[in-house]
């Protein structure tokens, strides 16, 4: 029992170890990314994606055609709303106008309607830039399964254009995106809560190897190689969490409530008593004794 | 101070590693080697049409050296970098010998800028444009290890060797399971080089630039340097989807890709305990020239064959993926001797891209597949939070609640102090 109780203290001292001695190698890595020339790329898909904050402003010089992706962690009870701006080639070298459209998908990548702004925009040939804006539904804290309203998580955003004349094809653009949310309250409307946000992971996947290794695998196999070690995924957590705070204005207005209620009740009582009391009520007492 | 707290942290790290694979089983630490650096070759066309003197004056081939000697000045330590050139050496008529002419110049490797730079100046633009057969080779000076792979492809002119057609190849490499990106500038405003280039860049997940200026070209390419070497270097695994759910392959957590036929079915299994919940996201690429409309299709389902749950997304118009996800849950076991043994929860992936006939069907389209397997969440006890109320008429319920008991307990109070009077 002690030799077992050593060994897993000693497992713990390794993996602890071992986290501390990654974690600046990968605070390095994104140092050197960021400081570089700050965040003048985008994504190329979802996989590779540059990731984004909040009110943080990505820009990056591209082609016209390429698949430009963001991606952007967005808590519960936030509106978020997209913003994206694009400088068009030189009118000189283009031939026509051309409709550009900006894009938000969720953690499960599926795509999220915009409640209002403009996703979609055409470009006339003179234009010189394009602004696109989305505005979405209000992040819900927990949803049923089979529905596709946005949850706490990562969003992705992708900015392309869609309808171009042929010849204008690969001329250089430059665009840049921010993504701003206000916060719609109610972060316990729905009552639930997601046990974790639509954060992607970022892992190569692992075939599992049939029946043989099946139980053992699910026990402790992938188990403690999953907790030991976090999986990258898509955005990083924001500094207010994902919106599982337990504030709610609901608060105030069930508080205010009883406070009524309880003056209402006072009221209600002295009512009753309230004529005795103050006229016949004090002359009655002497009397009748 | 850096350099010491990398040191400290590397011998700690050094000293743990060395205690832990003492300890650790040996299949932990062979994840633990640093993934092999990415990989890129530069692919350059040096036939007779690059003499044309368009770019900024200059001709485009002394373009390209400009362009190529900053990016070998700027090309980060850790990208392994190679160039190999199409049309480089026979100046001949004969079309047999000049689409057999690409060349490796330069290794894939770590970069001596002075070498490198020198091979470069040697170019002098002389022959044919086999682009088909350069990109083939350039597939195979990245080959080996598991590295990011990229080639960037400049050039002026189509394909003026037919076949292989370079666009068939870009395709075949892609699908090779090698992680293959191509991204290709065109240095002719030309209707037939664009749509070329388009076609390559599009059937590998690349990008097409159509240059004009000397400094688009380098800071363009070094662009592509940079982003191979920010890549994650993560790839997904590559698996194939069976045509039922009883032979799929069974998937843990993580990315997957897969290639998936014009109206091809694919099947796959995850195993989902109780009180977990399975996320699965789906991305189906147009690498080719698809018809304007398409949709996707995820289903969950049963071994049985009974649906749990779907995911679906349509579209229209130019776009590079369309994408969908699901979301089911298996609830928690109520009590001890319910089964808690994991259930399996077939997926099978549809999507309806068609494409007009002249468009090769093979390889089949490329496909994304994310699964995640997490805890379960709390389904909500009460709509409201914490079972709290919010608004105009919970206030005045309660208030009118609150007066009538103040009433009653009034009278109550009045009724008994004149029955003990009384008595």
């Amino acid at each position: 029992m002690r030799a077992l109780r050593k060994a897993g203290a000693v497992l713990a001292l390794c993996a602890a170890a071992l986290l501390t001695a990654v974690a600046p190698a990968v605070a390095d890595g994104q140092d050197g990314k960021d400081g570089k020339d700050g965040l003048t790329e985008a994504g190329t898909n979802f996989r590779t994606a540059t990731g984004l904050d909040q009110g943080e402003k990505g820009t990056a010089s591209a082609s016209t055609g390429d698949y430009l992706y963001w991606v952007v962690p967005v808590a519960a009870g936030q509106i978020p709303t997209v913003e994206a701006k694009v400088e068009l080639p030189d009118t000189a070298a283009r031939h026509g106008g051309a409709t550009w459209q900006l894009d938000v998908y969720d953690g499960l990548r599926r795509h999220q309607p915009c409640t209002s702004g403009s996703p979609a925009r055409r470009a006339d040939e003179q234009d010189t830039s394009v602004n696109l804006s989305c505005t979405l539904r209000q992040v819900r804290s927990w949803s049923q399964r089979w529905a596709n309203d946005p949850l706490p998580g990562a969003y992705y955003l992708r900015l392309t254009v869609v309808d171009l004349p042929e010849q204008d094809l690969g001329l250089p653009i430059d665009a840049e995106i921010t993504t701003t949310a206000h916060d719609g309250g109610g972060k316990h409307a729905d009552g639930g809560e997601l046990a974790e946000p639509l954060n992607p992971s970022l892992r190569a996947g692992t075939i599992a190897e049939p029946e043989s290794e099946a139980p053992d695998d699910t026990d402790s196999g992938t188990g403690s190689a999953d907790s030991g070690e976090e999986p990258p995924r898509a955005v990083a957590e924001p500094e207010d969490g994902w919106g599982s705070g337990w504030w709610s204005d609901r608060w105030v207005w069930t508080a205010g409530g009883g406070a009524l209620g309880a003056l209402a009740a006072v009221g209600g009582y002295t009512l009753t008593r309230g004529p005795r009391s103050s006229g016949t009520g004090s002359g009655r007492p002497p009397a009748d004794g | 101070m850096i350099i010491k707290k990398r040191l400290v942290t590397g011998a700690a790290g050094l000293l743990t590693a060395l205690a832990c694979g003492l300890i650790l089983p040996p299949t932990a630490t062979a994840d633990e080697p640093s993934r092999p650096s990415p990989k890129v070759e530069l692919v350059l066309d040096v036939s007779g049409s690059m003499r044309a003197r368009d770019v900024d004056g200059a001709s485009r081939m002394s373009a390209a050296k400009q362009a190529f000697n900053e990016v070998l000045d700027a090309t980060p330590d850790e990208v392994r970098l190679g160039i190999r050139t199409l049309g480089a050496t026979y100046p001949g008529k004969d079309r047999e010998v000049g689409c057999r002419d690409s060349k490796q110049l330069y290794p894939v490797g770590q970069v001596d800028r002075t070498e490198a730079k020198a091979a470069v100046a040697t170019l002098r633009p002389t022959g044919w444009t086999p682009i088909g057969l350069a990109l083939r080779g350039a597939s195979k000076d990245l080959a080996g290890d598991d590295a990011t792979r990229r080639i960037v492809l400049i050039t002026d002119g189509e394909d003026s060797c037919g076949q292989p057609d370079p666009c068939d190849v870009a395709r075949e490499l892609a699908a090779d399971g090698t992680h293959l990106v191509v991204d290709t500038l065109g240095l002719a405003p030309d209707r037939k080089v664009r749509e070329q280039l388009s076609c390559i860049a599009e059937a590998t997940g690349g990008t097409y630039t159509a240059v004009q200026h000397t400094d688009q070209l380098s800071s363009r390419i070094k662009q592509l340097v940079r982003r191979t070497a920010e890549t994650p270097v993560q790839t997904p695994t590559g698996i194939q989807g069976a045509a039922q759910c009883a032979s799929a392959p069974e998937l843990g957590s993580g990315l997957y890709n897969d290639r998936e036929r014009f109206g091809e079915h694919r099947w796959y299994r995850m195993k989902v305990a109780p009180g977990e919940e399975l996320r699965a996201s789906v991305s189906v690429a147009a690498d080719r020239a698809v018809d304007p409309d398409y949709d996707v299709l995820l289903r969950a389902v049963t071994p049985g064959g009974t649906e749990l749950v779907r995911g679906s997304e349509a579209g229209s118009g130019r776009t590079d993926v369309i994408s969908t996800g699901l979301r089911y849950s298996v609830p928690d076991a109520e009590d001890d001797d319910a089964d808690t043994t994991p259930r399996t929860v077939c997926l099978e992936l549809s999507q309806s891209f068609s494409a007009p006939a002249n468009v090769k069907r093979t390889p089949g389209l490329p496909v994304e597949l994310a699964v995640d397997v997490v805890d379960n969440d709390e389904p909500p006890a009460d709509v409201a939070a914490f079972g709290l109320g919010r608004g105009w008429v919970l206030l005045g319920v309660l208030a009118l609640t609150g007066l009538v008991v103040g009433l009653v307990w009034g009278w109550v109070a009045r009724w008994r102090i004149t029955v003990w009077r009384s008595n």
